[in-house]
């Protein structure tokens, strides 16, 4: 069940305050790390969704998200069309065949369900990879980003742009936090702890699923506009498996079913890789260290063990008081 | 490697300390996969480039900022943007796979900084997607295989089945042979295009390319795949009926080691074999095996002309992004690979392609140049510069 | 070349590259059946038996060497993760597991590039078993007979001991319901073990023999990953006879999907994955019913 507990609320306003800070005090190159993170947070966020809160842990996150960039980047790039349609067509997109994703596989559950979702992905980028029409692995390039100056904003301007794109983070951060604490998202963690007992409640779990999907993988089309808008130009690379694989990582880090957790892990993973790949090529290593590390100290991601300490010291301060 | 960029570093370092620290005059971003499956290219170009640096003693005229690709075009962009605005770079130097070059190109386009490309063999990149801000100084994908079809033909082949990765470079490659190989009037007799990376086995595609009787397979492959295909096909025992011709990447002196006996009889075109017997080849691969003890690949070679090119256009005159990208395409010299110039019309290089055989040398295997073609100079293909 | 020729010898390409699957999945199967744990860096340890395997030979000039010694050292190596990582993390969960293993990954891929550098590496089959041999009218590579050999060999083995000895009533029993195994007197903890080292014994053994065919590269732990897991789920999880037919299958349609639908080939195996999974959502023979 999600609680959007105030030290939640003030872990979220600490990174994202850090993040515009490193943007605007950071140089050049923090603006681009500021993006990735952001693309990656939002990314993490549609997976802790439906991965945290229903349990269904998905490997093709990554190819719903490659496939919202490639709507947004068709639509703009080849047809001309004006950018905010093509990104809503995107996130459509996205959402359309995560439903589908969702409705054909709810039957199965666990690796199954992982595997199942792999394969869909897998396709999806084998599709595209092999397309003549988009580019096939040499991409598409002349992504425009959004036009802005209405409000007086330049995104083409790496600031601004790093901005709005945490500015994504809170939005989606904010819509998946509404949507977990409606009665959609309580019957959504009620089916992920007792499936049985919902359908005898009469709920409709195979629907409800798919709709997670739908939601989730909408957010993750959010994230496909913003990395298609970031290097104006797309590549399969986007799609492959991997890069769901990382999200995941991403997730479990920071802490599965947290929702914040899985921003400060990307935060986290993201500046790491950069920090350590500064001194060594060889910052897997680094990386995989961590992660071993971050289990074997609780296995509840660096802020569900944060949060676990706190809230343990915090009951314990109140069993102390009622003795 | 590491041990010896260390000690560049601290070479640099100490320099820097000492009276000489307003001689670093150029900066340049060496751009290149560090980890990835192209970990090893990148390595080979950047000790190439390094070493013309130290064998023109002009390493302290420049600041070195080096960044990792890994191989991901999104990755590769953000790091150019961080030279380009962050570093302020003069140019840049390096990209080895086309997709990151992709990514890229709009950007050093528009901000008017120089790359020179040590490697991603994209045609578009020097055709219809040309800029005036991007050289090639290693070769395009059908520059190495054009004069190979004609080759030959002139031996006599007549029926040839193909086979490569499927994707761009995979069919570049294979368009380039196929075209002059027709015109001449060969016969590709079938071909196939192997999934990317994810080809284990060989046997079944070497099984149908027998099926269809042809004089030869032509192919390209590279790093590990060319490792698994040469391996596979020497272990089917085929060499007699259809013997293998291909890109030379494919029997590279960086992994014919690997190949071993499998590999001999192989016939492959390239723009460089470490065996040329020309008076500017031979000085540079002794220096060269001095300095690394091995033999340089065509990757090093790269990354040799990329810092020669740089070092000509500074000698020229120039001094910044500008007159460095305009000074660029003027400089030609005769090096390791034979006369080298620029195209102004395209801005690809424009160099000598040679066929060459690999035979057993002692214990180990060497390059014997067969054939070679002067000159070879791409098609406009589109590009207004 | 005869219509008939050509068919055999596909058929021995997807039997051969059927058995390096085989190898590599079983252990993964029956780890996870008894474990239930998802150990994502058996590839990695697959990687290490060929690396491992390449510097043996070329320190001893033998392959026979590598081929008994690899699989030991990997089985160390395994050894030592059971006791640091893969005890505690049993009842951690599978997120954890998941991201332990992806880290040991991440770790394995970096040892390698250390000490075997970045450039992919070969390695030659033993004297005996190069050349061809002639088998239905068709010359067919020796090494390529011996994988089909050793494959059968060993899954003939392990159906054997799992079917017809105490070990395998044990196993099987303890794949059913390990707390009911442990009441009935059975040393669970060191039955796990046993099994464990074999199923790394088996990566590092794969990872030697796919070595002259496939050679060694830095991604071939990840790239062998898929299609390894997608064997382990449509065969089913924990389920000898499951590896076996999911081995088969994948790799016959890898091959046969090679020769004929060249231009679909990378995208039959997930179609079939998908398929199987939609309609049998727990694989094709399911270690527990």
């Amino acid at each position: 069940m999600f609680h959007q507990t105030p030290a939640r609320s003030f872990t979220l306003a600490v990174v994202l305050a850090a993040l515009v800070a490193y943007a605007t005090f950071g140089g050049f190159f923090a603006r681009e790390i500021v993006i990735e993170i952001a693309i990656l947070a939002i990314l993490a966020i549609s997976l802790d969704f439906v991965a945290g809160f229903g349990g269904m842990v998905s490997l093709f996150h990554g190819a719903v998200m490659g496939l919202s960039a490639y709507g947004y980047s068709v639509l703009t790039a080849k047809f001309g069309i004006h950018p905010i349609p093509a990104a809503f067509a995107g996130i459509f997109l996205a959402a359309s065949f995560g439903a589908a994703v969702a409705a054909i596989a709810s039957r199965t559950s666990g690796i199954f369900f992982i595997m199942a979702t792999l394969a869909f992905g897998q396709m999806l980028y084998t599709i595209i990879f092999k397309s003549r029409w988009l580019g096939g692995d040499d991409g598409m390039g002349g992504i425009p980003r959004f036009d802005a100056s209405w409000i007086g904003l330049d995104f083409n301007d790496s600031l601004q742009f790093a901005i709005f794109a945490v500015f994504g983070i809170a939005v989606c951060y904010g819509i998946a936090a509404l949507l977990l604490r409606s009665a959609f998202g309580r019957t959504m963690c009620g089916i992920h702890g007792n499936e049985p007992r919902m359908r005898a409640l009469g709920v409709s779990t195979w629907k409800h699923k798919t709709a997670a999907f739908a939601i989730s993988s909408a957010i993750a089309g959010v994230a496909g506009v913003f990395a298609a808008q970031h290097t104006q130009y797309i590549s399969p690379e986007l799609l492959f498996w991997t890069v769901s694989g990382e999200v995941l990582i991403v997730v479990i880090l920071g802490g599965l079913g947290t929702l914040v957790g899985p921003v400060l892990g990307a935060a986290i993973f993201v500046l790491l890789k950069h920090e350590v790949g500064n001194y060594t090529d060889h910052w897997h290593i680094v990386v995989g260290l961590l992660l071993i590390v971050t289990v074997m100290a609780g296995g509840r991601g660096i802020y569900g063990q944060a949060e676990h300490w706190i809230t343990g010291r915090s009951r314990k301060a109140r069993e102390s008081l009622n003795a | 490697m590491q041990n010896w960029i260390s000690t560049i570093a601290v070479a640099a370092v100490l320099s820097a300390a000492g009276a000489s620290a307003a001689l670093a005059e150029t900066t340049v971003g060496l751009l290149l996969p560090k980890s990835g499956v192209f970990a090893a290219l990148g390595a080979e170009i950047d000790d190439g480039f390094m070493f013309a640096l130290e064998e023109a003693g002009r390493v302290d005229e420049f600041t070195i900022v080096r960044e990792d690709t890994e191989v991901k075009p999104p990755v590769g962009l953000a790091k150019a943007r961080k030279l380009v605005l962050q570093d302020k770079v003069d140019t840049i130097v390096g990209v080895v796979s086309s997709g990151v070059l992709g990514a890229m190109r709009d950007f050093v386009h528009q901000a008017e900084v120089p790359l020179i490309v040590a490697n991603a063999g994209n045609d578009h990149a020097t055709g219809k997607s040309c800029s005036p801000y991007i050289v090639r100084v290693s070769f395009s994908n059908s520059q190495i295989n054009r004069p190979m079809g004609e080759w030959m033909y002139e031996q006599g082949i007549r029926k040839i089945y193909t086979l490569a990765p499927d994707y761009a470079a995979g069919h570049q490659m294979i368009d380039g042979f196929a075209e002059t190989f027709t015109a001449a009037g060969g016969e590709i007799v079938g071909g196939e295009f192997t999934p990317f990376g994810q080809t284990n086995d060989f046997g079944p595609y070497l099984t149908t390319a027998r099926a269809t009787n042809p004089d030869g397979i032509f192919v390209f492959y590279a790093g590990g795949e060319a490792i698994r295909f040469v391996k596979q096909y020497g272990s089917f025992d085929i060499k007699a009926d259809v013997p293998l011709y291909g890109s030379g990447f494919l029997t590279s002196p960086l992994y014919v080691g690997a190949e071993g006996d499998a590999a001999i009889g192989v016939k492959a075109s390239l723009h460089y074999v470490p065996t040329l017997d020309t008076p500017e080849n031979n000085a540079f691969v002794a220096a060269f095996k001095a300095r690394f003890d091995r033999m340089p690949s065509e990757y090093a070679v790269q990354g040799y002309d990329s810092a020669r090119l740089l070092l000509g256009a500074i000698d020229a005159g120039a001094t910044d992004r500008a007159s460095i990208a305009a000074a660029l395409p003027k400089v030609a010299y005769t090096g390791p690979r034979g006369p080298l110039e620029i195209d102004p019309a395209t801005n690809n290089v424009v160099q000598n392609i040679y066929i060459y055989d690999t035979v057993k040398d002692g214990d180990g295997l060497t390059q014997k140049v067969v054939g070679q073609v002067n000159g070879v100079r791409d098609a406009v293909n589109g590009c207004k510069l | 070349m005869s219509d008939a020729a050509f068919w055999i010898l596909q058929l021995l390409n997807a039997l051969q590259y059927s058995m390096l699957l085989f190898l590599l999945s079983i252990g993964l199967t029956v780890i996870f059946g008894l474990l239930h744990f998802m150990n994502l860096a058996h590839g990695a340890l697959y990687m290490m038996g060929a690396y491992i395997g390449i510097s043996i030979t070329s320190a001893t000039g033998s392959f026979w060497a590598a081929f008994f010694l690899a699989p030991l050292a990997v089985t160390a190596i395994g050894a030592v993760l059971y006791f640091t990582l893969i005890r505690r993390l049993r009842n951690a969960g599978p997120m954890n597991q998941v991201l332990v293993t992806f880290g040991l990954i991440f770790v394995f891929l970096d040892i390698v590039r250390l000490g075997w550098g970045d450039i992919a590496l070969g390695l030659d089959a033993p004297t005996a078993l190069q050349g061809t041999t002639k088998f239905l009218s068709v010359s067919y590579p020796t090494y390529r007979f011996f994988i089909i050999g050793l494959g059968l060999v060993v899954m003939a083995t392990l159906m054997t001991i799992v079917s017809r000895t105490q070990i395998g009533a044990m196993i099987r029993a303890s794949v059913e319901n390990d707390d009911m195994a442990a009441a009935m007197g059975i040393n669970v903890g060191r039955l796990f073990f046993a099994v464990f080292c074999v199923g790394c014994a088996l990566a590092g053994l794969a990872g030697v023999v796919a070595a002259p065919v496939f050679s060694a590269t830095t991604g071939m732990g990840i790239s062998i990953l898929i299609p390894t897991l997608i064997v382990v789920v449509i065969g089913g999880l924990g389920s000898l006879q499951g590896a076996v037919v999911g081995s088969l299958i994948v790799g016959s349609i890898e091959t046969i999907g090679a020769a004929v639908l060249p231009g679909v080939a990378s995208i039959l195996i997930y179609v079939l994955l998908a398929v199987i999974l939609v309609v049998r959502p727990a694989g094709l023979i399911p270690a527990r019913v």
